[in-house]
């Protein structure tokens, strides 16, 4: 065998071994927030118990998402601007994903005195949404703006010089099993959603 | 020879009044569709079909048969109960005090000229007119 070609074929094996070892199922999404080390071992930001009541007026507790991944949001159903486009976005998720036991949609109202349970069945109705996959749930205002800001890295809260009254991010967090958080995408652009299902796939594939 | 020259200044007259009327239509529809996009599309959506049973769709919409209330609407918002094509749907809409009457002929103009088949323009003295007979 001449020179050039021996080099052509340690090439080519080398390029298919680089390639291959770029597999795409070893792909793994970051853990997001601060991190404790306690007796050596990371412990990681995590979502912290919560109870709130959905739209049908029953319990939702950090337990309804056990062994489920599930995506958080914040909005108000009197909302003009961002919270229809989230919606919009969120209902593409939930049509992909509905019929896995595995996932949820968790929605907040920031608005809880306007929100009631009466208004999120309304609203959850009209929106085309049926059965247990997505909870809207309303609560105690401070406890959901807490849980929003320190433990999902949202910002809510009252404006009285925005837009319908609340002023919140419109970021969908991906939360996984484990209670934490594995990614942020802003629910009013696209690209960020179809990524965000993207990343659903592969979190569900993690052991 | 001499009739055709003698038309001419009338016939150049009439055509050129045609253009400016489509000027304007022109202008009114590409100012119109910026307001729809920067107010109007996050419920009713850039193709004006509306959200689910939530938002109700401008296009095809058999609201659009009433001009005058679909300028109240705009202007002051509304809430309660309303039936579009068949369905109900009862979320409020917020109303759009900063719109001026300029504003709100722009806006109609592009929604009745893309939805519904108008060919025309809709003026400010037709939003002002609506807007004060309500006030009465």
């Amino acid at each position: 065998m001449n020179t050039p070609l021996k080099f052509l074929i340690i090439f080519v094996a080398l390029a298919t071994g680089l390639l291959y070892s770029c597999d795409n199922s070893s792909q793994k999404l970051p853990i997001l927030g601060e991190r404790e080390f306690i007796n050596g071992d990371s412990v990681y930001h995590t979502i912290p118990d919560f109870s709130f009541t959905d739209q049908n007026g029953l319990e939702i507790t950090n337990k309804t998402y056990e062994n489920k991944i599930y995506i958080a949001d914040f909005f108000f159903t009197t909302c003009p601007t961002i919270c229809p486009v989230m919606k919009t976005q969120l209902l593409r998720v939930y049509d992909k994903f509905k019929a896995n036991p595995q996932v949820g949609i968790l929605s907040h109202t920031i608005d809880p005195r306007h929100d009631s349970v009466a208004v999120l069945k309304e609203y959850a109705k009209r929106l085309g949404v049926e059965g247990d996959f997505w909870h809207f749930v309303t609560g105690k205002k401070d406890k959901i703006y807490e849980l929003g800001q320190k433990f999902y890295y949202v910002t809510t809260g009252e404006d009285s010089t925005a837009a319908g009254g609340f002023i919140h991010s419109g970021a969908f967090i991906l939360v996984d099993k484990k209670r934490r958080v594995r990614g942020m995408y802003d629910g009013t652009n696209e690209k960020e959603v179809d990524k965000l299902m993207k990343d659903m796939e592969i979190l569900l594939a993690e052991q | 020879m001499m009739k055709i020259l003698k038309y001419l200044p009338l016939i150049v007259l009439f055509t050129s009044c045609q253009s400016d009327e489509k000027v304007k239509l022109e202008q009114y529809y590409i100012g119109g569709k910026v307001i729809y996009e920067q107010n109007c599309a996050n419920c009713h959506q850039k193709d004006g079909k509306g959200l689910q049973n939530l938002y109700p769709p401008i296009a095809g919409s058999d609201f659009l048969r009433n001009k005058e209330q679909v300028i109240l609407i705009i202007k002051n918002g509304m809430t309660g109960e309303m039936i579009v094509n068949g369905k109900t749907y009862n979320q409020p809409m917020p109303a759009n005090s900063q719109l001026q009457n300029l504003d709100i002929a722009e806006v109609v103009t592009y929604i009745y000229n893309e939805w519904a088949d108008e060919k025309k323009v809709t003026t400010t003295e037709e939003v002002a007119n609506v807007l004060a007979k309500a006030k009465l």
